[in-house]
């Protein structure tokens, strides 16, 4: 499986990241030597094989109805400077 | 020591700081100093009928810890301050525990060198030209330097148990969900487990069982009751098989490790534990699985970096998508992006199947030879490296050959199973480690085995000169 330039700048865009054109190059050679060791996968018969996505055997565990945490809203705001009136600012989403 | 009136907080808190301003500033294992305000901070005196009273440690930055800076080793948290603790870091300030500091580590655990941290690479105490190993370099770095007696780790692909050979102490990455991930900033939330790297085992035993056990606050952490860890630790070894994968022992490592590895099964031998040959014929295929499963989990777990509601905020535009894009491209490293990209490509769609799907299937097969195995044998030993500590710089810029290095380690993270690595002698002045494997929940046998060990040999004990030479 090759990958491209253009393959790297789409996959930065589903990712929302940026590289610089010179990173892009090294990005692009190293992709590739990740990518050749990922594909000794495909040499393996697993056509049977339930995936494993897990590695203890779990089942979903639910948690009684209950509310738990209290209104901390303040304090987890103290992370960044860019609040008002309890909101979070971002930049201008509609014209 | 604290308990019986020899010594108290503030004395042992003083020599600690003293130690950590002479030698730190050489090897970077510290990110953040929480001495000062330990001695400060009134709710930090613990209450001397706590089990761990005023006994001091290191976190590695990957926890969360109430009021006081969590960076992950990366740009993006530089000046996130969590408003409370991870479970584990919880449970232990709750017995007492005394924090010293934060320790460096690769950004976001995504490293093998220590070189990826963006508060700079840690040295190696044996030799500071080269890598401590990665990623709770900084926790390895601090306990092989005297500057912490225990550290917390985490362990994704072998974080803990690499850093550990290569600086010559002992680390522990307990079974996947014995402890709790909660407050521990998740890189591959399938792999990712904390643990403890220490001088001996008997710490790590006593540690282990007060910060393991089941929290509602992580759903995927064990009801398993947890073990007396320190009650089993003088267990006799009489009787115990221990299973050599001839995978690991296929004619690659060189004969220095390989006297040390033979020398350190003598040891085991004379306390009656035999050896066989097993084989785990899918291990090979453990660095490939591993390199698919772990970035599609970081680019899913990495994409809440948005720099809105903490992290980093760059001030270039005031464009919604551009503003995302750059305040991750300025807020994380070359590794994390690389990362990051590896696993969108392995998720997106077309290659979904072929790569992520696949992977899946591969770890199950891997996981299989591992139950197999110990249908036969107690445990499973072989290298924890394939040579000691490298040169800071050697990898850095050969992505696979830098992953290659976790050859021996990641396939117990695939399958969710506890390992120890501990120091088994020098080659070249430099530390070496064995590993052992046990089937799931059976901590205490890696820490009756690594215990009984230490018991018969003092390479544990052995610690580097740059201690002395800095004092001087």
């Amino acid at each position: 499986m090759s990958i491209n330039k253009s393959d790297i700048e789409h996959l930065c865009n589903l990712s929302k990241l940026k590289l610089e054109e010179d990173e892009k190059a090294v990005f692009l050679e190293q992709m590739q030597s990740i990518l050749k060791m990922i594909e000794e996968l495909q040499e393996v018969e697993a056509e049977d094989i339930i995936p494993m996505a897990h590695p203890l055997d779990m089942t979903q565990r639910l948690r009684a109805d209950e509310v738990l945490e209290t209104d901390r809203r303040d304090e987890y705001q103290k992370n960044t400077e860019h609040t008002e009136s309890g909101f979070y600012k971002v930049p201008k989403v509609i014209e | 020591m604290i308990s019986s009136g020899e010594a108290s907080f503030e004395e042992i808190n003083q020599i600690y700081q003293s130690r950590i301003d002479e030698i730190n500033p050489t090897i970077n294992a510290y990110i953040t100093d929480t001495i000062s305000s330990a001695l400060d901070s009134e709710t930090n005196q613990s209450n001397d009928k706590m089990p761990l009273a005023g006994i001091p440690y290191a976190v590695k930055d990957i926890f969360c810890t109430d009021g006081i800076q969590t960076t992950c080793g990366s740009k993006m948290l530089e000046d996130f301050i969590p408003p409370y603790d991870a479970t584990v870091v919880k449970k232990l300030k709750d017995s007492g525990v005394n924090l010293l500091g934060k320790t460096n580590m690769d950004e976001f655990a995504m490293g093998s060198s220590n070189e990826t941290s963006f508060f700079g690479e840690v040295k190696n105490p044996w030799d500071i030209l080269r890598t401590p190993g990665g990623s709770s370099g900084g926790s390895a770095a601090a306990v092989s330097a005297g500057i912490a007696p225990i550290a917390l780790g985490t362990d994704t692909g072998g974080s803990i148990r690499q850093p550990a050979a290569f600086t010559g102490i002992t680390g522990l990455k307990p079974t996947y969900g014995r402890c709790s991930r909660y407050g521990m900033i998740a890189f591959a939330s399938s792999l990712d487990q904390a643990g403890l790297l220490s001088i001996t085992a008997e710490d790590a035993a006593i540690f282990l069982e007060l910060m393991a056990g089941f929290d509602p606050n992580d759903s995927t952490s064990s009801p398993e009751e947890v073990p007396k860890y320190s009650k089993f630790i003088n267990d006799n070894l009489s009787g115990k098989t221990v299973g050599l994968p001839k995978e690991f022992f296929d004619g690659s490592l060189e004969a220095k490790y390989q006297d040390l590895i033979s020398e350190c099964i003598k040891v085991y031998e004379n306390m009656g534990v035999s050896f066989k040959e097993i084989s785990l014929p899918n291990i090979k295929y453990s660095v490939p699985t591993y390199y698919v499963v772990a970035p599609a989990e970081c680019s899913s777990n990495l994409a809440r970096y948005d720099g809105i509601r903490f992290g980093h905020r760059s001030d270039r535009t005031d464009n919604l998508d551009e503003f995302y894009k750059s305040n991750r491209q300025e807020g994380f490293g070359q590794e994390v992006k690389r990362r990051i990209i590896t696993g969108t490509y392995v998720l997106s769609a077309g290659y979904y199947d072929a790569y992520y799907l696949k992977a899946q299937k591969v770890r199950q097969l891997i996981n299989n030879d591992f139950l197999e195995a110990f249908n036969d044998v107690d445990a499973i030993m072989g290298p924890t490296t394939q040579t000691s500590a490298f040169k800071l710089g050697e990898k850095i810029d050969d992505p696979v050959s830098m992953y290659m290095n976790d050859i021996y380690t990641i396939s117990s993270n695939l399958s969710g199973l506890p390992a120890i690595s501990h120091p088994i002698g020098f080659a070249d002045n430099l530390p070496f480690g064995m590993q052992i494997i046990s089937p799931h929940f059976q901590e205490h046998q890696l820490l009756n085995f690594t215990h009984k060990y230490q018991l018969e040999t003092d390479w544990h004990l052995q610690q580097p000169e740059m201690i002395n030479e800095v004092k001087k």
